[in-house]
């Protein structure tokens, strides 16, 4: 018998994009949090108005990826997901592009949260903070 | 990464032709399109089937050659650009745009131009070798004219291994 899985749809700029629900610890939706953690910039691009963060967990570290909006959750079968076409993934300056989820028909990207997030972070970022409270 | 310097498979030999006498040769068969600055064509045995592009997905941070993905029968293609990869303008992609599924081996892809003209058919004793100097450059395999002009052969499996390479070059 064939699986599924749970995914989160979220809003970055014009776009929905999807990622696994299994790699989101919590949606921040507060304006300290979002500001303190926050990768504002990455491969997907850049939010227009960042109303919400996606929490994941980096390297022991919790980091919130800066979207316009969470759009819910999705329960998928399995067989409406699939990779990149392999030439895609070899010529994509990214490794955060998971693969497609057959939505509605429409084929949506489904982005490994983690990988893009640590993609997006400064190099100095990716080490813990002593200095920020909510790590002490 | 060094580039593939052999031909693409299913390509004829460029190099001037002379039959033997008595001999009957085989014409050759390419795959027409148009780009804004001319016509081209492609070896056609690596063409498996001309399609309606359907709904693209754009792929994020992706080189300009790749506009994007679509899917056919349940599969998902990638989309090249052949406008960008030869001359580095891009194709206007429209609903209905024609693409051909092509096999540039290892990977199956779809490829777009400004047109497709489709099938062309062409005696072996009229393909001529490349110009010096030409867009194409280096994947400029032959030269074939007919009454509308002259087609530029190129060698679409080392066009896009090219482009592959140069896009993950360090």
């Amino acid at each position: 018998m064939s699986g599924s899985s749970q995914l989160v749809l979220f809003q970055l700029g014009a776009r929905v994009f999807a990622a696994k629900a299994a790699d989101v610890r919590r949606i921040a939706t507060s304006l300290l949090e979002r500001a303190e953690d926050g990768v504002f910039e990455s491969a997907l691009g850049s939010p227009w108005d960042p109303r919400r963060g996606l929490v994941v967990e980096v390297a022991g570290e919790e980091r919130v990826l800066l979207v316009d909006g969470v759009l819910g959750l999705r329960v998928v079968p399995d067989a409406d997901l699939c990779g990149l076409p392999a030439f895609a993934r070899e010529v994509l300056p990214t490794s955060a592009l998971r693969g497609f989820a057959m939505l509605d028909e429409v084929a949506t990207l489904v982005i490994d949260l983690p990988t893009l997030v640590k993609e997006g972070l400064p190099a100095q970022a990716a080490v813990p903070r002593e200095e920020n409270p909510r790590h002490a | 990464m060094a580039m593939k310097q052999e031909r693409g498979s299913g390509a004829p030999d460029p190099a001037p032709h002379v039959p033997a006498p008595g001999v009957l040769e085989p014409d050759v068969w390419y795959f027409g399109v148009r780009l804004a600055d001319g016509r081209y064509a492609f070896a056609a045995p690596l063409v498996t089937e001309v399609v309606r592009l359907g709904p693209l997905t754009r792929l994020p941070s992706a080189p300009a050659f790749l506009p994007g993905v679509f899917t056919h029968r349940g599969e998902i293609l990638p989309v090249l650009d052949l406008g960008e990869l030869l001359l580095r303008r891009a194709v206007s992609l429209r609903p209905g745009t024609r693409a051909a599924i092509v096999h540039a081996e290892p990977w199956r892809v779809a490829v777009v131009a400004e047109e497709i003209e489709g099938l062309l058919r062409v005696p072996r004793r009229r393909i001529g070798p490349p110009p010096a100097a030409q867009a194409a450059g280096d994947f400029l395999q032959a030269v074939v004219p007919d009454d509308l002009g002259d087609i530029a052969v190129i060698d679409l499996p080392r066009l896009v291994a090219a482009a592959r390479a140069r896009s993950i070059a360090p």
